[in-house]
């Protein structure tokens, strides 16, 4: 019994403390880089690998029971709230930033569809271009 | 806390399997301060970064992710005080992190939209506060 338990101790301290090392790298990462959608980057990395190698050092620890079902619940839980909140924090960093071309590359592919898809969401604009295409006609 | 030490002091009477078992119980307890320490010591970069960052994305991003160390510091305190109901407390931190992400940056833009709106057409008269259809 007694080996079981070091056992135990060890792999679940391992995985704790691989757990931090995450964290650390991801504070790293964020210091390093120099705009929002590059540290994004890192910040997702400690959001899932992270806080995923924490709760399993933990669900080792807490053995069989209900602690360790809710443990595995919120990294379930983050698995499908962290790309959507990394997906609504990049547009809100592309929708407000007016200068977004000095930081990243934006493709005229991009822009025309932008365009598109503004003109088909405002229907005062999207009346526009039929009244010329029928003045033309 | 006391008893524990008193126990502790006492080992070589004490019979070896208690022995053992009470060296695993200190190792643990002292393997979950010093995460619970560190945890709190990486806060405050985060914390600097909320402050410093240029962008209200930034500020945003290091929101998140000092929710997410907060969320191992709670669930460590669950197995440290050996009380699972602070897991669910983890599991609603959670939930109300991602919220208000979401909700700051649906805010944020809608503030963005109408401020551009106001700037586009200056000589509009002010009310329609319902307008900002984008929140």
């Amino acid at each position: 019994m007694g080996v079981f338990e070091w056992i135990r101790l060890i792999v679940g301290g391992v995985f704790l403390i691989s757990g931090l090392a995450t964290f650390f790298t991801e504070i790293f990462g964020v210091f390093h880089f120099r705009y929002v959608l590059n540290r994004m980057h890192a910040t997702a990395m400690g959001d899932t690998l992270g806080i995923s190698s924490c709760m399993v050092g933990l669900m080792i620890f807490s053995g069989w029971n209900f602690t360790t079902l809710k443990l595995l619940l919120v990294v379930v839980f983050l698995w499908f709230a962290s790309p959507v909140s990394s997906h609504v924090l990049a547009r809100l960093e592309v929708a407000t930033n007016e200068n977004l071309e000095d930081h990243c590359t934006v493709y005229p592919e991009l822009k025309m569809l932008e365009e598109e898809l503004a003109a088909a969401a405002d229907p005062a604009k999207q009346a526009d271009p039929a009244s010329s295409d029928q003045t033309k006609a | 806390m006391e008893c524990k030490n008193f126990r502790y002091a006492f080992r070589d009477i004490a019979d070896t399997d208690d022995n053992i078992h009470m060296e695993v119980e200190m190792i643990y307890h002292n393997l979950y301060i010093t995460v619970l320490i560190l945890l709190a010591i990486m806060l405050f970069p985060c914390l600097v970064r909320a402050v410093r960052g240029p962008r209200i994305a930034d500020r945003l991003v290091s929101v998140n992710m000092m929710g997410t160390m907060v969320m191992v510091m709670i669930a460590v305190l669950a197995l440290l005080l050996d009380e699972g109901y602070l897991v669910d407390i983890c599991l609603l931190y959670a939930m109300i992190s991602f919220l208000a992400v979401v909700v700051l940056s649906k805010v944020y833009i809608g503030i963005y939209e109408e401020k551009r709106h106001k700037a586009e057409n200056p000589d509009e008269d002010e009310e329609g506060g319902m307008s900002d259809g984008s929140f």
